[in-house]
């Protein structure tokens, strides 16, 4: 009678209606992507009569006879590498210290986690000419010299993955536990702090190479031949080649994003296994110190 | 014999204690020791380069102080700052908007569980997607040649180049592909803040007499400013640093970001010392919209957690 | 100040019967308290009459009007919710001030009203606090407050206790009771805690599965529950297996026990006796009772609580006994224990 069920179900209606204009937005570049990528009718022939005519994988093939396609992917890929390697050997004993011998200092370094998005990738490398060109020649010439700045660029979300994966363990109990079990620091650490930040961990490497292997920016504005770099000349070049790498890229993407969820997933399975691992590990820890 | 223990005890722990208790100044700065290989990364790789832009930023050729290259950007360079300005704050409005509408739909649909997860998920990638292939996307589907553009002209019989407001490469084309990545971030930052709003609230303030408008008014609105507020701020910041996608869409684009490349690359025309006091300008409006991000923060939180 | 009454109130929620037919009337000035387990429906019963439901057959009144299809915001009913329902971005004044901004109550007027209610909370020294700097207590006072400033005709108080420390919980329900005393308002005060119920009602509703299973003086719910439900929610009960020898006595093993309700079980018929701790006794030797061993002893101040296992029924039975027993019974001892059933409940054998 007060009509409370209707009434809610008409303002429902504002609400559906933004959710499937948002559908149609997010998803239309990326039908119009794929068909692009796999079909060589052009836009004024295509109908619906010709919606399924003329696929093919002309443009995928192109991208593999491009013959810096390689090269530069392998670039990327070992910054990749290699910026997950710095940064994770950098923040990781960095947040336990803070979380664990100076929580006064928590708060600096948040602040200072945030500073990459005061300094934005285009001064950064503004910076990286004006400095190092100049007093590091040597240093400037090599690709690698992007490594520590797009340890820099990902510092915001890495750090903040990995202090979200100490925080969610309760990280002095364990160390307290294992210590007192007679555990040593590097025991502790490696068996019982570690294994259980795993999920954190993963999530904070792939959140670094995601950046990496997508970063244009510095690469570009430093003359740098890596994938990003590549692909853009490549476009330039070739419309359909270069909107089917933008696909695969987008693909690979996906899956390793997928891969990612599965492995991170706190099934109730997985949560076994760690408290098995974990009482494995402190158990065990008189023996391994 | 009970003595003899308590002497004991006593000289142990008196003779112990210098070298048990670390000196004073140890214990006050010791610790932080600790961090000195992530304060010694940040010094070199991220305040050194700073140090190395602003520096430049005020010197003329001969390396002697000059505030000639900063009165570039009000002058030969105002035309780029003033597109850098109008771009962010254009679709830093657009987003908080259309971001707070997504997050509040997403957040009260209560038919398919999943939707919410869904949109969150989807938002934590899309806002993180600018770039070279972002703006490959938008251009099969809204370049000259695109999907949506023909769809638009033969469906509803609108030519989206025919008056020439829109452009893939210009002003309105970076606005829609900006939404983006511009709409997930919002709906990252606002989706706590429209989760925090509790049903007893609304209930209270009718059961007070108010009605659905009293209470968005008095409290709904109030609660989620800080937020919004932030959020306005923090994709402003976004825009205002992106360079990859309105390059991608046109390497000509008059925005600060490609005109500070431009500059770096080809050392030709102009000051050589104007990219550098572009980028120093960016950093302090940078600065000043990340500060007012970070209290407006914390704002919202405190009212989070009550 | 007026009535509430539910008349034959149904309300369901998909498949779900929440309430089958509420018939309740708390009288003008009355404080009657909804008892029961979650889901029994007290909770929908106070929300049908803040009008954030809608029955789906019956009428809810206040006095002469039937408010049934009124909406919520117009009922002038005070409201105070079990936690966090203060306006978060308001101080407590202008939270107080909130339902009297609504009715357009001028401001000289609104600026008393608020001093007044606050005081009458103790809170007079915080009308500048946000409710972030409150502790759940304060909170707590200040929605009391907010919901009393409009002068409703009838106060709602949904579980308003439950988020609190024990200590505080039993302050603020002395306070609630006060308050209300005072103001002499129409109350329905909604809570799972039967200790709470017995402290602050005129009357206490006990529900089960939708239904009122009774309503009565906290007295009477305790010392005459009308049903095993009621006896088992309310209080502590002892459960002994017993046959039914005529209308006046049962027998409980080979020892015959008199008793004082009046049922309709056959004799000869098996049965569960329900008695109160209270109502059971160590006795001596020579008495009447049942054998039994001490198993553990609960001193609990002014009384204790032993735990004794019948050695026959194997049952293990709780037995008050007034002041402390150190140095009377051990763990290990054999006792007796007598049983009154003069006020004990039947309850058919299971």
């Amino acid at each position: 009678m007060s009509g409370r069920p209707l009434r809610s179900r008409f303002t429902r209606l504002g609400p559906n209606l933004v959710l499937l204009v948002a559908l149609v937005f997010f998803m239309a570049p990326l039908l119009s992507t794929a068909r692009q990528a796999v079909q060589s009718v052009p836009m004024p022939l295509l109908n619906w009569s010709t919606l399924f005519d003329k696929l093919t994988l002309d443009g995928v093939k192109r991208i593999f006879d491009e013959e810096n396609f390689w090269p530069t992917l392998r670039t990327s890929l070992v910054l990749a590498g290699a910026t997950v390697i710095i940064t994770l050997a950098l923040l990781v004993p960095t947040a336990l210290y803070v979380h664990l011998r100076l929580p006064r200092a928590r708060a600096l370094i948040e602040f200072l986690t945030v500073l990459p998005y005061v300094v934005p990738p285009v001064a950064l490398a503004a910076g990286v000419a004006a400095f190092y060109r100049a007093n590091a020649r040597w240093f400037f010439t090599s690709n690698y010299a992007l490594v520590p700045f797009y340890v820099v660029m990902a510092l915001p979300f890495t750090y903040r993955a990995i202090d979200a994966g100490i925080k969610a363990i309760d990280v002095r109990t364990l160390v307290d536990a294992s210590r007192s079990l007679g555990a040593g620091w590097g025991t502790t650490i490696r068996r019982a702090v570690l294994p259980n930040m795993a999920s954190s961990l993963i999530s904070a490497s792939f959140l670094t190479a995601t950046v990496v292997l997508g970063e244009f920016t510095i690469a570009i504005t430093l003359a740098k031949q890596t994938f990003p770099t590549f692909a853009f000349e490549f476009f330039g070049r070739d419309f359909q080649g270069g909107v089917a790498l933008a696909l695969l890229t987008l693909v690979a993407t996906t899956v390793l994003l997928g891969a990612l969820t599965i492995l991170t997933r706190p099934k109730a399975v997985r949560a076994a296994r760690k408290a098995d691992r974990l009482a494995r590990a402190t158990s065990s820890t008189p023996l391994g110190t | 014999m009970t003595n003899t223990t308590i002497a004991l005890d006593g000289g142990r722990t008196d003779s112990a204690a210098p070298a048990a208790r670390p000196v004073p100044w140890r214990s006050r700065f010791g610790p932080w020791i600790g961090l000195l290989p992530f304060f010694g990364f940040l010094f070199l790789f991220l305040l050194l380069p700073t140090y190395g832009v602003v520096k430049k930023a005020f010197i003329d050729e001969a390396g002697a102080f000059s505030t000639a290259a900063i009165s570039d950007v009000l002058g030969t360079e105002r035309q780029a700052f003033y597109g850098s300005l109008k771009l962010s704050f254009v679709t830093a409005l657009l987003g908080v908007v259309f971001g707070t509408m997504l997050a509040y739909a997403a957040a009260t649909a209560e038919r398919p569980k999943w939707l919410r997860s869904l949109v969150s998920a989807f938002s934590g990638v899309a806002a993180n997607m600018g770039g070279v292939v972002l703006a490959f996307l938008f251009i099969t589907l809204l370049g000259r040649q695109g999907l949506g553009t023909k769809l638009v002209r033969e469906g509803l019989g609108y030519d989206l180049y025919g008056t020439g407001w829109f452009d893939i490469s210009s002003f309105w084309g970076w606005v829609t592909v900006y939404m983006y990545f511009q709409i997930p971030l919002m709906v990252l930052v606002t989706l706590p803040a429209i989760d925090g709003l509790k049903p007893a609230w609304r209930e209270a303030s009718s059961n007070l007499g108010g009605t659905t408008w009293t209470y968005w008014r008095r409290v709904g609105l109030p609660v989620l400013a800080p937020s919004m507020l932030g959020g306005f701020l923090l994709l402003f910041a976004n825009a205002f640093s992106a360079y990859a996608t309105v390059y991608a869409l046109n390497t000509q684009s008059n925005v600060v970001p490609v005109k500070i490349s431009f500059g770096l690359r080809n050392d030709v025309g102009g000051r050589v010392t104007t990219p550098y006091a572009l980028a120093t300008c960016m950093i302090v409006v940078l600065a000043v919209a990340m500060g007012g991000y970070l209290l407006l923060r914390k704002r919202a939180e405190r009212w989070q957690v009550s | 100040m007026s009535n509430l009454a539910f008349n034959s109130i149904r309300k369901t929620f998909g498949s779900t019967v929440a309430l089958q037919g509420l018939d309740l009337d708390v009288h003008d000035g009355e404080l009657i308290a909804l008892l029961g387990p979650s889901g029994c429906g007290k909770t929908t019963a106070l929300r049908i009459a803040a009008g954030f439901e809608a029955a789906d057959s019956g009428r809810v009144v206040v006095g002469a009007d039937d408010i049934s299809n009124l909406p919520a915001h117009k009922r002038n009913m005070g409201m105070v919710f079990q936690s966090y329902s203060l306006f978060p971005n308001l101080d407590v004044s202008a939270n107080v001030e909130y339902g009297l901004r609504t009715r357009k109550v001028d401001k000289a007027e609104r600026r008393r009203r608020v001093a007044d209610i606050l005081e009458l909370v103790e809170l007079s020294d915080h009308t500048t606090k946000y409710p972030h700097q409150l502790s759940g207590g304060q909170q707590q006072r200040v929605a009391l407050a907010r919901a009393l400033a409009i002068e409703p005709s009838v106060l709602l108080l949904d579980e308003p206790l439950s988020a609190l420390d024990a200590k505080v919980r039993s302050n603020l329900r002395d306070e609630i009771r006060r308050i209300q005393t005072e103001l002499g308002i129409t109350t329905l005060f909604v809570t799972h805690d039967q200790e709470e119920a017995l402290g602050i009602s005129d009357r206490i509703g006990v529900m089960s599965q939708g239904r009122l299973e009774q309503l009565g003086t906290p007295a009477e719910i305790y010392g005459n529950p009308s049903s095993a439900f009621v006896a088992r929610f309310i209080g502590s009960m002892n459960e002994i297996p017993a046959t039914v020898v005529d209308t006046k006595t049962v027998r409980v093993l080979e020892t015959v026990v008199p008793t004082a309700r009046s049922h309709d079980f056959p004799a000869g018929e098996p049965i569960n006796l329900l008695v109160r701790p209270e109502d059971t006794s160590i006795v001596g030797n020579g008495d009447d009772g049942l054998v039994g061993t001490v198993v553990s002893q609960t001193f609990q101040g002014s009384s204790t609580d032993v735990s004794v296992r019948l050695t026959v029924l194997d049952l293990l039975i709780t037995v008050h006994v007034v002041g402390s027993t150190e140095g009377i019974y051990r763990t290990g001892d054999q006792v007796k224990v007598g049983i009154d059933a003069e006020r004990a409940v039947f309850e058919p054998a299971s």
